[in-house]
């Protein structure tokens, strides 16, 4: 079964001459459970592509439908309200509030959904912590913990309201090596507990963890491959796979 | 490329930068206006002084005058160089009628004089001295400025018909606050008139030495020449000619003092708000190696151009202004001659205005320093973590919703940032509760009794009358058989010699009788209780230096008299040198009597004020309200006005301020408004929040402000005030208004701006702030 379906999707930026087609026209389904990634070079339409599936950006023409529900027949609120309970966001940069503690941007969107919860949520956060390897800092402001530490809280943050897709544009396009795979081990434990996930990358590395990458060039999706179920032990092959691909399609 | 810096930042914060420099016009108009007029003020004030020869000593005095004495005096006393006695016919109100309405009504003592011959001459409206023919009056420029009489109107005086000829500038009596006020007629005209009216002299002088006046008022008092009446020096003309303009010229400095206090806030605010935007820019600038003073000239150049272009427009203003406000000026006192003088004041006034104005710039550029380049780069930051609202965890929190949570923890953790709006808070709502406060109390009842006039229903006057005691006394048989009458007492006021610690002495006007009846505030001590008592206003306190248990001694018909000063009172009555005691004295030397009447009926006032004024139509018969209104309505009046004018610029700072603020806020805070978008919060949870962060400082705005205008408030009220000889004086605070109606109205003000400020949260696209 289909968790988004985006038909015919067309989005323009700039004005007069200036203006270019960032989405031209282009369809995608992503099924329930499905671990994808988009991969591009910069300027392909890659993020506009996650931003119009989420919800969070206007199209031009086209229509995206997410569970069953078509995201262009709803106000700002009602949209709101989706991405506060069905869906979760790691972007680049952790996106947190200065003016908040790890643990009080951790669970933010979920008091706000439901603030007599309070104890539940707050041991839901601290369970989220643990396992993303933060628990020893929730007390502390987000200008005292390393990038990769951010970016943990931030996919905390996401998980908050169990979400049935987790959408990430780049989440590790500013982490060094190291940290980037020990967050990929984050998405791929969240995948393997049954949440869709939709991640955009220009990173083979991170695309090879996924099962099916689309591979986006001028405002289309110019091709598509399937990647077996992910097994730490293939990984090199999973990498030599996608990199072929993006050589043999020329990005 | 300095310029391009400048072009390119003011049209990206157009509204910003227009609203700064439309602040600091403001404030450079208003601060050269003010220059401009006090050169022109002093100027004109001399020039009228010198022109109409104003006497240096002037002694009032109703009753017989030895002529022969007072000129031997003169001759002898070495310090005089001129000498006159001129005759004032004081004439009842109602018998002067100019355009078929008497001055019956008038609290002024008006009275007709011939031009003076030497000096203290009374000029026309171009400086000469006017010579009036017969059946011609010159009027008091005041009364044509009142629209009393116009130029060609018949006056009726005493049944003799007059014509206004034109009107005088009076070098000692122009001002609303001398009490007198003289009509000139030709000598023949006077002396058809004089025996419709009461003679009063003024006895006249000229010193050699101006310095030489407080020897001379000594020598003139201890010669105990004539002075049944108020004494008036060269120094108080000046003043009282200087008042009502001065006084608006120190409104304006304060309203210019105000409006540069917010342009400084608002480019405080907007240079912080820009210096956090470009925090990374900065640090980069610092990181590879630029001076930091390179780097705050570009941020000062722009604070300059504004505050010049600001100030120029402001000097324009100024100068296509001043005439209306010069016009007051130009009528009363005729022009200063002082023009180039007054543009040259102007111009240094707006030097000093730009200077503060770039010192404080500059002086907030030096956070600059404070900005480690490593933090700006990694955090966008200025380096550190919010403070200050540690105590405030969200995970804590049980109390607030989750968006009143956030706007007012925003608050506390950037303090430094609400400190503007809530400085301009504080302000409007002082500026709008100081005036409404005073003019509840000066309005209330119970005023009276802080100014030295006790707290009856009626006040009889009896002055210029040949037989005060006699007259008091069939006043009293009247009131006597009168049973709407509830109580009354007569209090009358004789001149005495009191002697100083030093030996000299001072003449002091003492109002005798039972000071119980209708009490005074006492700032000190209490009323005279018995016979061997005085209480002494603050002015003559001062003078005599004396306090409450203090000997003073009197000098009464030769015999000295030993009483204790019982008590300090506050008193704008008589120039609030005045003295209350019990002691009876010989009844010949009485200058007045006044009686306080109460009735059984106050509402019954203005029909027995009227019911007396038949009967006795040689006394001045007043309700206290009508007193009071008459003496001081134009005071109070004019505070009423100031305080709805207060209201009405409050209000313009609230809203303009909040809008400034919000835009700023909203647009510092897009990237923060994105994020909480983006994890599910909606427009108007994001607007919730903002309207949070407005009540959290506007209730904290209203209570500093309210709790300062009732202190710092009250205080400076009481320093205008006791230029007037009020001392203790409280605010008299209507709780309805000051604390239910100003707060409503400052929160619906301020709420309504903060909505329309931060409307255009609700524009900000997610993609815009947060798509890599």
């Amino acid at each position: 079964m289909d968790m988004i379906t985006g038909h015919d999707m067309v989005k323009a930026f700039g004005v007069g001459e200036e203006r270019r087609r960032v989405l031209d026209g282009v369809s995608v389904e992503i099924g329930e459970g499905e671990f994808v990634a988009v991969m591009g070079p910069s300027g392909s339409g890659k993020s506009t592509l996650l931003f119009a599936l989420s919800g969070m950006d206007h199209l031009d023409s086209g229509t995206v439908s997410f569970a069953g529900r078509d995201l262009s027949a709803l106000d700002s609120e009602e949209l709101a309200s989706l991405r506060r309970t069905q869906m979760g966001f790691v972007f680049q940069q952790a996106t947190l509030l200065k003016n908040l503690n790890l643990l009080d941007n951790i669970i933010l969107p979920a008091v706000r959904e439901n603030r007599k919860n309070a104890q539940g949520i707050i041991a839901r956060a601290k369970m989220l912590m643990s396992k993303t390897g933060i628990a020893e800092l929730e007390k502390r402001d987000i200008t005292q913990v390393s990038g990769g530490q951010l970016q943990r809280a931030g996919i905390c943050r996401a998980l908050m309201g169990s979400p049935k897709v987790i959408f990430g544009d780049e989440p590790t396009g500013a982490l060094n090596s190291r940290s980037a795979e020990e967050i990929m081990d984050i998405f791929t434990d969240i995948h393997t507990e049954g949440t869709t996930v939709m991640l955009v990358t220009y990173d083979a590395q991170v695309a090879a963890r996924t099962q099916r990458i689309l591979f986006m060039r001028d405002g289309s999706i110019v091709s598509e491959m399937r990647l077996s179920k992910y097994e730490g032990h293939s990984m090199d092959n999973r990498i030599g796979a996608v990199t072929a691909k993006m050589r043999e399609i020329g990005i | 490329m300095l310029y391009r810096i400048i072009q390119s930042d003011v049209m990206r914060s157009k509204f910003i930068t227009l609203t700064t420099t439309i602040f600091v016009a403001v404030a450079a108009m208003l601060v050269s206006l003010a220059a401009i007029l006090a050169v022109h003020l002093s100027g004109a004030i001399d020039t009228l002084m010198i022109q109409a020869k104003t006497p240096h000593f002037m002694q009032m005095h109703s009753g017989a005058l030895d002529a022969k004495r007072m000129t031997a005096f003169a001759e002898q006393n070495s310090q005089v160089d001129e000498f006159q006695v001129l005759e004032f016919l004081n004439m009842e109100g109602a018998r002067i009628v100019i355009d078929g309405q008497s001055l019956a009504g008038s609290v002024q003592d008006n009275g007709f004089v011939t031009q003076s011959s030497q000096f203290d001459y009374l000029l026309d409206l171009e400086g000469r001295i006017i010579q009036a023919a017969d059946g011609e009056v010159y009027v008091p420029i005041a009364y044509m400025k009142d629209g009393t009489a116009a130029l060609g109107d018949p006056v009726e005086v005493s049944g003799k018909l007059f014509t206004v000829a034109g009107f005088l500038r009076d070098s000692q009596m122009n001002a609303m606050l001398a009490s007198s006020k003289r009509f000139l007629i030709s000598a023949n005209d006077y002396a058809a008139i004089q025996s419709d009216g009461s003679v009063e002299y003024l006895i006249e002088f000229r010193l050699k030495d101006l310095s030489e006046l407080g020897a001379f008022e000594a020598a003139y008092a201890s010669a105990g020449l004539e002075a049944n009446g108020p004494m008036i020096t060269y120094p108080l003309f000046r003043m009282l000619n200087a008042m009502s303009d001065g006084l608006m010229i120190g409104v304006i400095l304060l309203v210019s003092a105000l409006v540069t206090a917010i342009a400084l806030m608002c480019i405080r605010f907007t240079l912080l708000a820009k210096m956090e935007e470009d925090v990374r820019e900065i640090g980069v600038m610092k990181a590879i190696g630029l001076r930091l003073s390179d780097i705050k000239n570009m941020y000062l150049a722009k604070y300059a151009a504004m505050t010049i272009a600001g100030s120029l427009l402001g000097y324009l203003l100024s100068l296509m202004l001043q005439g209306v406000l010069l016009e007051n000026i130009r009528l009363y006192m005729g022009d200063g001659g002082n023009a180039m003088w007054a543009v040259l004041v102007g111009i240094i006034g707006i030097v000093c205005l730009m200077l503060t104005i770039i010192a404080f710039v500059n002086g907030v550029l030096r956070r600059f320093r404070g900005i480690s380049p490593a933090a700006a780069l990694r955090f966008g930051a200025a380096g550190g973590a919010s403070s200050g609202a540690k105590a405030f965890r969200l995970s804590r929190n049980r109390l607030l919703g989750t968006n009143a949570f956030l706007g007012i923890q925003d608050v506390f953790s950037r303090k430094r940032l609400y400190a503007t709006m809530l400085c301009v808070l504080i302000l409007a709502a002082f500026i709008i509760l100081v005036p409404q406060n005073l003019h509840h109390t000066i309005s209330s009842e119970g005023f009276a009794t802080y100014m030295g006039i006790g707290n009856s229903d009626l006040r009889i006057d009896i002055q210029q009358n040949e037989d005060i005691a006699g007259r008091a006394a069939q006043i009293i048989n009247t009131l006597d058989e009168d049973s709407s009458i509830a109580k009354y007492v007569v209090l009358t006021t004789q001149s005495f010699q009191a002697r100083r610690d030093d030996g000299s002495t001072e003449v002091l006007k003492i109002e005798l009788g039972d000071h119980s009846v209708f009490p005074v505030q006492y700032a000190e001590g209490r009323a005279p209780a018995s016979t061997d008592e005085i209480a002494l206003s603050v002015i003559n306190g001062n003078e005599l230096g004396k306090r409450v248990g203090d000997g003073l001694t009197l000098l009464i018909h030769g015999q000295e008299r030993q009483l204790m000063v019982s008590g300090i009172y506050s008193d704008v009555t008589n120039g609030g040198k005045t003295a209350k005691a019990m002691f009876t004295a010989p009844s010949t030397d009485i200058m007045w009597s006044v009686i306080g009447v109460e009735l059984r009926d106050p509402s019954l006032a203005s029909a027995k004020v009227a019911e007396l004024k038949q009967r006795f139509n040689d006394v001045k018969v007043s309700g206290l309200a009508e007193y009071m209104n008459q003496t001081f309505g134009r005071t109070v009046s004019s505070i009423g006005t100031a305080a709805r004018i207060a209201i009405g610029v409050a209000i313009v700072i609230m809203v303009h301020v909040t809008l400034l603020f919000m835009r700023m806020l909203i647009l510092k805070d897009r990237y923060a408004i994105a994020v909480l978008k983006a994890i599910g919060f909606t427009n108007s949870d994001v607007a919730r929040q903002y309207v949070w962060r407005s009540v959290c400082v506007l209730v904290l705005g209203l209570v500093v402000g309210t709790l300062l205008a009732n202190t710092v408030g009250e205080g400076l009220a009481g320093a205008v005030l006791s230029t007037l000889g009020v001392s203790t004086f409280t605010f008299e605070i209507d709780p309805l208004s000051a604390y239910l109606l100003c707060p409503l109205m400052m929160g619906g003000t301020v709420l309504a701006a903060t909505l329309i400020g931060t409307s255009g949260a609700g524009k900000i696209q997610i993609s815009d702030h947060i798509k890599e």
